[in-house]
Parts: structure tokens; sequence; C-alpha cells
């Protein structure tokens, strides 16, 4: 499920006009930016702005140390009856230019040693990060109190000492960036190409790293300003100039709080927090625009998922026979928000599913079919929302179930089963105590060892031993945690379940052992499937019926022998046509010219009329509705229209 | 008969293992993974070979190995009468002419920030092939022609992120198109592309070899799309190749029983068929754990009391075609 | 190696050649010390070069620093091993300010203060965190949620020696706590809830800045590793299965969550040791901090060498302990 849908279309712009875009977007950024500009100008031009000059030795009268601020000294007086507004000014020069030279020193370090520690990997690679967590664990502060103390607080001194010790996290950084790109398949094509080192930094790690390198930067320059603030505070500083850290700590060592002259104390703080909050915000966002976090969150939506405004349908509820099909889909609808407004993923299918069928629902990527069932199973990801149509399970509306009425539905009667990659199951828990989480969940006056027996017996079902219960997920193999994903799904005897590509990344052997065990299974317990798969292969050899999906929509639907000998819509003939056939191994390979429609540039009319060899007019303009075939099942085709004929 | 342009010989290659601190204590040794162990086959311009096998059964191995990306253990593989593995960097370099790779993933063989014309033109720029702008940007556009990307122009400064899928992978073709190798291996250059664009893709690859003498080695789990465009076929497990062919025949005739079960369940997009699918239990051993004698025995439904004991080497089965079992020991 | 085994001795392994490291680094970096006795009474021009011999003799300043290849003796009769050897032995000299009084006798009390400070800050500012990060998390992008990331954000730009200010004119101010020391002086104490009393008056400011400055960080550790779990496959799957929002959290997501704060409360005690020294400045309170900076000012190097060497040994043992915890949660954990 990792590989859900792509909900947003494709970029339309290329990756560094994107990242500006994403910046741009960050206002936080921007508002630390302007903070760090102002910053700047003050320090630069402080001569032209302060009122005096601090670096002045004035002859000073006991009077004047701690004066209110007043109209000659708009912040007061210090301990030493200096102005505090000029010392603040200036004391900005001395924090920037601590800040911006103690990083470069920082940045070159940590990414030096990043980039040979990442590129190189093996034992140097090794032995640069052991330095490297050496440092990071021993305290910065207390080591460069010492070193400090030692050498002696010169400006130069202090500078070498923050930048000489705060490289790591830089380091880290680069590090696994370059981790990353150098395990990038371009660059391993370009290794096979004949590239050497020189080459792929130059041209594939550096630009990846160096934009990187620069936004964190930023966020090392608002800790080397923090570093010199403190050191100054506890009388490290370097005595011959003004820093805010000198300052704070002459006003706080001199008695400025039994004086209770806070304008010798308040300002040089915040204005440190000034600029290290302008800084930080600042490199947040660069690295936020550079290394954007996509990571969706699969808890429920706070809004819920189905449209309130959505439109209701003139179907009478179906009757409640034991003849009846138990799902019941009709006109589903699924739109998603996009930054370039809602994308309708799945714009109005229909179908049934009776009991112990198995089902096949077919399609290529973008066709809509995995939002289809995340919408019927209710577990459409925040963004997403069912706008339309209904869908009946035992005669029960699904879509008005909320709360603990769709808890309790859950898993009970309407199961799932996802690829079952890595972290398909909970990593740190017992896949025995995952299986018996769901038992007792739904019943909740099963025992402990009652619900673990259960877990047990289904794991042996589906071809695990009950011993492996007590296992992580980590120790199993891709087959077996597919296999416990199908235990987990049979755990409160669902009548009907839903296998999302449950076979897709596995070895075709392994395949043929899951997808028995699933036919087993639906045999034995009468349950019904819905099989979502790309691959026709599959579903000729399980499924009874196929809903064949593209473009969001039905293209054809029909038991699946019938489906397979004589397909009536162009699409499932051509895909039929496309699909590879070992029992025909002689015939050429062919495609489907053109792919499949973006979400957000879907045409006109019918769907797959840009790709399809039998299109006229009409196909460009309207969009077909359903016809029922002379095969039995329907097809959404304008060839199947009587009218169509007479007039053609 | 010309000389083969590619000789692979008993090919081994073996990677360290790790020991557990309960290993060390007991000072057990750790046990080496046997990616491949012994690997024979031979390949001639313009010929496509596909090597075919489920995971773990080392074929990705083979095709690193080619490529000269990894040593070997053992054995040897010769390119054009050159050793690879025993040249010297700068042979390696000059090897890299000869053969080129296209890789699985479209989606990150190509680097975002290239446009189409760089990607293409990296190859030669690394090599110093082409000499002037002019003479590369030539090369460049006649790659991008052969891997079907017309009209050049409006392709050469497109960026990876607009192109699909498809396209994508042509890209990458035409890159290993640009130094004009006698040697092209596809890494499941089809798995992550949609079904109904893979033909395309497979069908250039077929053309290449065809029209262009490039000899190619295809590397694929798929069995339904080997007929196509594969002259002969290499099924491989557990890092042997345990039957060896002409395509057609080793579809319509398999030997091995591995081969014979791993026919048998491909999923055929017909539900009138009529097969008897040979579904193994069990999954493919670790190979640091190579079972003894016959190394299929313990999941083979036609094992008997000397398979456990006796490792079959290849025996032929017809002309051109061998199979690695004691079943077909006397053809 | 691999195996949880192999994860348990590589971890201590490391942890033990860390402190080597430290403690080489501590010797060497103190070598290089202006102020040394011995070294400025051997500079005085009235000492006759027999009466410098058997000062440096006394101070062990004419053996070799390392290692002895040249004299007949033992090759490892060498400044170093005297120092390792005096280190064994919890010697860790003589204060220059204190005259009387033995660094490790200094630093031991030093150490005990400072443990009363850091840990109860430590251990709510985690709990507080680990609460609050949940919670905004849970609610991502709502005012609780925003509320908190501004916190944060102030928390981190503040410099922590600036809060302890801004809390000490306002609790002496407002609520007439003590500003500085550990004790009222002068004080009789007549009984032991009075003294606890006392101290705990003047604990509370230092243990409130303390806990407010960490509290922000664990707080967007613990957001964002939440944020993290919450885009994982599993939680789709418990969501599937039918679990509320609260048990999701309660069952899945927090135990998955805590893996990687538990690794980023390791690698942030530097962090901690930073706040620590800030309080203890601001507020005078007499713990290990405290003494480091009197140190620099009173040119106490032994102190300062001794406290160095503490603080940074306290950190290597307390994130060999972290790395341990997170072994022993994480069942993945195997690989070199």
């Amino acid at each position: 499920m990792t590989a859900l849908i792509e909900v947003t279309a494709p970029p339309a712009l290329e990756p560094s006009r994107r990242t500006w875009r994403r910046f741009l977007q960050h206002r936080m950024g921007l508002v630390g930016a302007a903070m760090l500009l102002v910053a700047l100008v003050v320090a630069v031009f402080a001569p032209l702005i302060a009122p005096y000059d601090p670096y002045e030795s004035v002859r000073v009268n006991i009077l004047d140390i701690y004066q209110k601020p007043s109209a000659a000294h708009l912040l007061g007086t210090d301990d030493g009856g200096k102005d505090v507004l000029s010392s603040l000014i200036y004391g900005a020069r001395v924090s920037l230019v601590v800040g911006f030279a103690a990083a470069a020193i920082a940045l070159v370090i940590g990414g030096l040693i990043g980039i040979v520690a990442g590129y190189r990997g093996g034992w140097v690679g090794s032995l640069l990060m052991r330095i490297t967590d050496f440092f990071l664990v021993i305290p910065d502060l207390a080591l460069q109190i010492v070193l400090v103390a030692i050498i002696g607080p010169s400006l130069g001194t202090i500078i070498v000492v923050i930048g000489a010790l705060g490289w790591t996290t830089t380091a880290r950084l680069v590090r696994s960036q370059t981790l990353t790109v150098r395990e990038r398949k371009y660059v391993m094509r370009a290794r096979a190409i004949g590239a050497g080192d020189a080459h792929i930094l130059r041209r594939h790690i550096l630009p990846a790293v160096l934009p990187l390198m620069l936004a964190n930067m930023v966020l090392v320059i608002s800790l080397a300003i923090l570093s010199e603030s403190t050191l100054a505070f506890l009388g490290l500083g370097d005595p011959t100039v003004i820093s805010w850290g000198q300052m704070l700590n002459f006003a706080f060592g001199r008695g400025a709080v039994s004086a209770g002259a806070w304008w010798a104390l308040l300002p040089p703080g915040f204005a440190i927090v000034w600029v290290v909050l302008g800084t930080t915000l600042l490199g947040t966002a660069l690295e936020d625009a550079l290394n954007p976090r996509l990571k969706r969150h699969h808890l429920e939506a706070p809004g819920g998922d189905v449209a309130r405004d959505r439109p209701v349908l003139d179907i009478p509820p179906p009757a409640l026979d034991v003849a009846a099909p138990i799902l019941r889909v009709r006109e589903l609808a699924v739109e998603f928000d996009s930054p370039d407004g809602p994308l309708r993923a799945v714009d109005g299918i229909s179908f049934d599913l009776r009991r112990g069928e198995t089902l096949g629902l077919v399609g290529e990527s973008g066709c809509g079919k995995t939002t289809t069932v995340l919408g019927i199973l209710r577990l459409l990801p925040p963004g997403g929302r069912i706008v339309g149509g209904q869908v009946w399970f035992d005669g029960e509306d699904l879509l008005s179930l909320d709360g603990r009425d769709l808890r309790a539905f859950r898993w009970t009667r309407l199961s799932l089963v996802f690829q079952g990659a890595m972290n398909a199951m909970n990593p740190v828990r017992t896949i025995g105590d995952q299986i018996a989480e769901a038992i007792r969940l739904h019943a909740p006056d099963t025992s402990k060892a009652e619900a673990n027996r259960r877990a047990g017996e289904l794991l042996e079902r589906v071809g695990i031993g009950r011993r492996r219960a007590n296992e992580y997920p980590h120790t199993y193999s891709g087959g077996m945690r597919q296999r416990a994903m199908i235990a987990l799904a049979l755990a409160c005897e669902p009548d009907v379940i839903i296998a999302d590509e449950p076979t897709t990344a596995l070895d075709v052997m392994i395949q043929a052992q899951i997808l028995e065990l699933l036919g087993g299974i639906a045999r034995d317990f009468g349950m019904g499937i819905i099989l979502v798969t790309h691959d026709l292969g599959v579903v000729a050899q399980v499924c009874d019926r196929v809903v064949v999906m593209y473009g969001g929509g039905l293209a054809e639907e029909n038991e699946a022998a019938p489906l397979f000998a004589t397909p009536q819509h162009p699409y499932t003939q051509q895909l039929l046509l496309s699909f590879p056939d070992l029992a025909h191994p002689d015939r050429p390979l062919r495609g489907i010219p053109g792919s499949p429609p973006r979400l957000d540039a879907m045409p006109p009319g019918c769907r797959f009329a840009p790709r399809c060899p039998y299109v006229f007019d009409r196909c460009h303009v309207e969009r077909p509705p359903e016809y029922p075939t002379a095969v039995g099942g329907r097809a959404t085709c304008f060839l199947l229209d009587p009218d169509e004929e007479t007039r053609r | 008969m010309s000389e083969p342009l590619l000789q692979v010989q008993d090919l081994v290659k073996e990677f360290p293992g790790r020991r557990s601190l309960l290993d060390w204590l007991r000072r057990r040794p750790a046990r080496p993974v046997r990616a491949l162990d012994g690997v024979s086959f031979q390949l001639r311009a313009g010929e496509v070979i596909a090597l075919v096998g489920e995971s773990g059964c080392g074929k990705t191995t083979t095709g690193n190995l080619l490529m000269g990306l990894l040593p070997p253990s053992g054995g040897r593989v010769v390119l054009d009468g050159q050793e690879v593995g025993r040249l010297s960097r700068r042979g390696l370099q000059r090897l890299r002419r000869s053969a080129q790779m296209v890789f699985q993933d479209p989606y990150e063989s190509l680097n975002p920030r290239m446009t189409v014309g760089d990607i293409v033109a990296e190859p030669l720029q690394v090599h110093g092939v082409g000499g002037s702008r002019a003479g590369v940007r030539e090369r460049v556009e006649a790659a991008l022609t052969s891997a079907g990307m017309t009209p050049v122009s409006a392709y050469l400064k497109r960026y990876p992120y607009e192109l699909s899928g498809g396209q994508r992978q042509r890209v990458v073709i035409a890159a290993a198109l640009a130094l004009e190798p006698a040697l092209l291996i596809a890494d499941e250059p089809v798995s992550m592309l949609d079904v109904s664009i893979r033909a395309e893709i497979l069908n250039l690859l077929g053309a290449l070899a065809k029209q262009r003498g490039i000899a190619v080695v295809m590397i694929t789990h798929d069995l339904s799309t080997v007929a196509a465009y594969a002259d002969r076929i290499a099924v491989m497990y557990l890092g042997r190749i345990v039957e060896h062919g002409p395509t057609r025949q080793v579809l319509a005739n398999p030997r091995h029983p591995y081969a014979q079960a791993l026919l048998s369940v491909v999923p055929i997009p017909d539900p009138a068929a009529r097969r008897r699918p040979v579904i193994l239990g069990g999954e493919t051993p670790d190979p640091s754990r190579i079972p003894s004698g016959c190394r299929f025995h313990p999941r083979c439904p036609l094992a008997f009391d000397r398979c456990p004991i006796v490792d079959p080497p290849l025996f032929p089965v017809g002309p051109d075609h061998q199979a690695a079992c004691l079943l077909v020991e006397n053809g | 190696m691999s195996g949880r085994g192999g994860y348990l001795l590589r971890k201590i392994g490391w942890a033990l050649v860390t402190v080597l490291v430290v403690v080489t680094f501590n010797f060497l970096l103190f070598r290089v010390l202006p102020g040394d006795p011995a070294k400025s009474g051997m500079r005085d021009p009235r000492l006759n070069p027999a009466a410098v011999e058997t000062l440096r003799a006394r101070f062990g300043l004419d053996k070799e620093v390392f290692l002895d290849l040249e004299s007949g003796g033992n090759p490892f009769d060498t400044q170093f091993t005297a120092y390792l050897g005096a280190l064994s032995r919890g010697d860790l000299g003589t204060s220059y300010a204190f005259r009387d009084q033995e660094v490790s006798t200094l630093i031991g009390q030093a150490l005990v203060n400072t443990l009363w400070l850091v840990l109860p800050s430590q251990f709510l500012a985690i709990l507080l965190g680990a609460g609050l990060g949940l919670f905004a998390a849970w609610r991502r992008g709502r005012p609780l949620d925003l509320a908190a990331l501004t916190f944060s954000l102030f928390m981190w730009s503040l410099p922590t020696f600036f809060l302890g200010i801004i809390l000490l004119v306002a609790g002496a101010n407002w609520f007439g706590l003590p500003t500085s020391g550990r004790i009222t002086i002068g004080n009789d104490f007549a009984s032991f809830w009075d003294l606890a009393w006392d101290v705990g008056r003047h604990l509370l400011l230092p243990t409130l800045t303390l806990t407010l400055v960490l509290l922000g960080e664990y707080m967007l550790i613990m957001r964002s590793s939440v944020l993290d779990v919450f885009g994982e496959d599993y939680i789709l799957t418990a969501r599937a299965k039918g679990l509320s929002t609260y048990r999701i959290i309660r069952h899945h997501a927090l135990r998955n969550a805590m893996l990687p704060m538990v690794t980023l409360i390791a690698l942030n005690l530097g962090f901690t040791v930073s706040g620590a020294i800030q309080v203890e400045a601001v507020y005078s309170w007499p713990g290990l901090g405290a003494l480091t900076v009197n140190a620099v000012a009173d040119r106490d190097y032994p102190v300062l060498q001794g406290a160095f060497l503490l603080i940074a040994v306290a950190v290597v043992i307390a994130n060999l302990a972290a790395e341990l915890i997170y072994g022993w949660l994480d069942p993945r954990v195997s690989e070199g």
C-alpha cells in the first residue's frame, strides 16, 4: 500500500523552480529571512545608526550608571554608564561575525567529512562516523569552556573553537544525503557507464548535497550565535569587543537585577532571540523546501471521508434475500484534494459481488481500482472524499456508518489484505499478538489464551506453523508475510476479503502458492473475494467475474470466460492483446499506444478515446454510459449503442 | 560460425557471511553466501539470451559480474577476447564502451536534475568520445533515434519528470547505446512499467539485437514474454543454470523439474486453458545453505534416492538444449 | 558481528574506547596549561637548577609523557601512566583555589547537587515533552499543535541563561523566591524538613528553567517521531482492523515512536549538560556546572580538569544506557 495512488499530478515545474516555490510558500521562512536581514542591516550600518560609540572611552560618573531610559539614552545606561542602545547595535556585529565565521568553518569540516564518509564507505567511512559520534557525545559547551579557558578568550579563538566543535550535525546530514544519492540508480548507472569518482561527485553528488548543506549552514549559524552568547555570559567572551552575551554578563554580574535595571538585561537577551529565531525560521524553511516531508498519515481525517453534500441516488436499497449480492456499489465517485483543486480519481463505478464469488478488479496504474476499494472500506487517506454514489453491504448502507458502528463493522464483515511489505504489520509486536488483537477487539469476552490459540490456528491454516506466532515480522520472508496478512484478514471470519495486489511483488511460484491458498479459503469458508490486480493472467486463473476499469470508471464487466473469449470494450480487447500469453509464445508483443490519462488531464468524453482504434467523433464529446452486451455483462462504449449501429 | 562475443565459464561469486555473537563464541565460522555457483553460457553478436529465475537465483549478480561491477570469486567472463575481472582500472574503463547496462527502475535511473540531452551525452563525456560539441550532439541524436525517441529535438531539453515511464526507459536505453556497445545487459527493464507499455520496450531491445548485431543479455523473471525476443533461455536456480536451450524448445518441452514447475504456474490470460500446475512447496533456500547433491532436491516432486547425493551437471537433452537433472542423464 | 549479543558488545566496546579517548584527551589538554605551580616555579630565576629539578621530580614532570624507551627502567613509567594510576585511585589532584581540598571531594559534592537539579528536570521534561509532542502530532495543524510548535521554537531561540535571568527576576519579585545558592546562609534549621523546604525553595526556579528548556526540545522530537509513525503501513492495517484512533496510538504508534525518541534523547544529552551549566551559573546552584565556571574564573585547573572528565564520562555512560535501552526495545536490532 506504499504504492498508493499518485494523487497529485506530476509537477509542472523543474526541480529547482519547485523548490523555490515551496520556499516562498513557507511564510515563516520569509519572516525569518526578514528578521535576519534587519539584523544584518543594523550590524553593517552600526556607526550610522548608533547614537554613541560604545568603544569610545568616556569619563564616567557614578550617577550615570544604570540610568533609566530617557531621551538621551533610549534604552538607558549600563553598569559602566554607557548607552545601552549603542552597545546593542554594535553587539550585532560580533554576534553575526562569529555566527557566520564559525558556521563557515563547521560547514567546511562537516561537509568534507560527510562527503568522504558517505561516498567512500568502508572502514574510512566507519572511522569518520565514529569520530563524528565521539564529538556528538561529548557535551559541547563543557568542551568549549575548557578549550577557551586554556587557549584564551579572543574572538578568533572563540570562532575557531565553536566551528571546530559544531560540525557534527552537518557531517551527519551530508553523509546521509551523500549515501542516499550514492545508492540512487542513476549513480550506479553512471558507474556502469565507467564514470570515475570525480565525475560522479561533480555531476551527481555535489549538486544534490550542496543546497542541503547551505540550508543546514543557516541553522548552524543560529547555534553558533547561541554558543557565543553563552560563552560570553559565562565570562569567556573576548573582553575587547562588545557582544550581547558580554552585556548580559556584566549586567547580571554587576547588580542590574538588584538595581532593577531591566533595560540592561532584557534588550540584549531579546536581541539574541531575534537573530536566533530569524535564522532558525529561515533554516527550517530552506530545509523543508529542499527535502519536503511528503509523508501522508493513515489515521482518520478529522473531517470525515464522506462528503455531506453528495447527491442522493434514486435507487431503492436492495432486497435482503440470500441470493442477493452481498456487496452493491452504485455510481461510486471519489475525489482527492490537490494544490490545483479537487481531482476525481473514481468517477462513477458500479458493480456487485455475490456471496462466495471471486471478483477481479483489473486495470493499469491510475485507473482508480485501489481508490475504489479504499472508498468501499472507508479507508481513504486525508484529502480523499467520497463525493457520490452508494455502497450497500448485506443491506446496510456502508457510507452512512460512522464512529463506533463503522469500527464494529470493520474486519468482522469485510477485511483487507494488501501487499505484505515490510511494514504492513507493526515491526515491534509479534505476529500472533497482532492477530489476537483483532480477535479480542471484536469479541471482547475472548480470553488472551483463547485468542492466542485461535491466532495459532489461523497461522497453521495459512501454512505458517503456529510456533512462529511469537516471532516478529522482520523474521518472516516476503511470502510468509503475505500469508500472515491473510491469516490476520481471516481473524474475525469476514464475509468478504478485499485483496489489493496481494502477489505483485512476489515470485511466480510463491504467487501460485498464495493464489491457491486464497482459492482454498474462498471455497472452505464460502467467502467472497475482490481481487485487485493488473495481471490478467491471475484474473483468468482465480476469478469468477471481472470488472475492467479505465480512467476512473468502468470499461467492461462480465463473467471471466466470456470476457476473455469475446471482450466487448476496445480497451479490454487491446489489453488482452497486449498481455503476453505463454500458451502462444509466437505471438508478437504489442502494446497500446499512448499512456493512461492523468487525473488532472482527463479527456472529455470517453476516457479511452485518445488511444482507441475504433474512435469516432461522438467519443471525444460524450461519455458513453453502460450498455448491456450480447455476451452478458456490460461495457461503456458507443459501439454498443444500438442506435449507433443504425446511424453508421 | 563466428566466435562467440561473450563467454562465461564456471562463474562463481561468493559473498562473506555474517556471524552472530553466539557463532563467534562457539567458534563457528561465518557461512559465505554463494550467489553464483558455476554458471556457463555463450553469446554471439546479435543473439539474445534470457536469464530467467526467481529472486535469489543469482541472475542479477550475473549481470553485475558481466559488467565488471564486481570481481568474480571463480571462473571467468570473456568479452570480445578480453577477460573481464582481470582487467586493470583502465582496461575496465575501456570495457565500459563495449558493455552497457539498462536497469530496472526507470523512475530512479535518471538524475532528475539533468536534461535528456545531458543524460545521453554523459557516457560520451566520460569516455571522451565524440570530439567536438557538434560530434557529441550528433551521437546523442543518433542514440535517441535508435531508441525511438523522435522527433529528437522535442526531447533534448526535457527533464525526466516530464516523461512517462516508457519514455524514461527509452532514454536509459539511448544512454546505453550512445557508446555503440557490443553487449547490452538489461536487468528487468520493464518490470516497473504498465503491461501495455512493456511491449514497445521489449520489441525495441529485440530489434536492436537483430538490426544492429548487439548481443543482449535479458535478466527477467517474466517467462511469458521471453519468447517474443529471446533466442535462448537459461533457467537459473540457486546460483546455477538448471536448464538451457533455444527458447521455443525449452518453453515447449522443459526437461528440468524446476523449469517444468515454473512454466506450469505462470498465469495465462485464458480461463479455458487446461493446465496442471505443479505448485512447489516452501521457498528457495538461503544461498548460504545450499542443499547437498542436487540443490533442487528438497522441493522437487520427482526426487529419488540419488538426488541428495549427486550434484548433476548439465546433460544434453536435445540440439543445443541441456538440463541439469539425473532424470535426463541419458537424454 | 551480528545479533543482539553482538550489538551489546559493540556498544559497550565503543563506550569504553570513547572513555579512553576522553581520558587521554583530558590528559593532553591540561599538559599545555599555564599556571602549573611547578612550571611557574621553574621559571622563577631565583631558584637554582637543583631546586628546579627537585620540584620537577616531585610533580613527576621529569618523566616522559607517554612511553619511555630511552632510560633503562620500565617503559611505562611515564606521566601518562602516573595519571592513569592516579585516576584509578580516584585521585584527581588538589584544587588550586581551595588549597586544602581534594578535587575528588569537591566534584563529588558538586555532582550530587547537579543530580538533584538534572534528574527531576530531565524526567519531567521527557514526560511532559512526550505527552505534548504526542498530542501535537495527533492534532496536527490545529491550534494546539501550532501553539506547541511556537512554544518550542521560542524555547529553542531563547538562550537558557536568559530564560534563567527572566525567571529569576520574576520569581524573586513576584514570589519572593531565593535567587542563589542551595540554602539560605546563616539559617538555623530546626528539623530535616525545614532544611528540605529551604533547599526545595532554592531548587524550584532552576528546575523550572531547565525543564522548560528541555521540554521544548523533547516535544519537537516526539512530535516528529509520531508523525513519521502515522505514515506507516501498519497504521492503515490497524485502522482497517477497526481500532479506534486512541487505541491505534496507544498500542501501535506510541511504542514505535518511542524508539527514535530514545535515540534522539541520547544524542541530546550534551544539550542537557549545556543547559545545566547555564542554569547553575545563573542561580549559583553549587553543582558541577557552577564549579566549572568558577574554576575558569579562578584558573583552578585541577578542578576544571576533573569536572570536565566527570561530565564527559557521565554523558558517555548515559548515552550507552540509552543505546542499550534502544537495543532492548527494538526487536529488529541485530545488524552491524
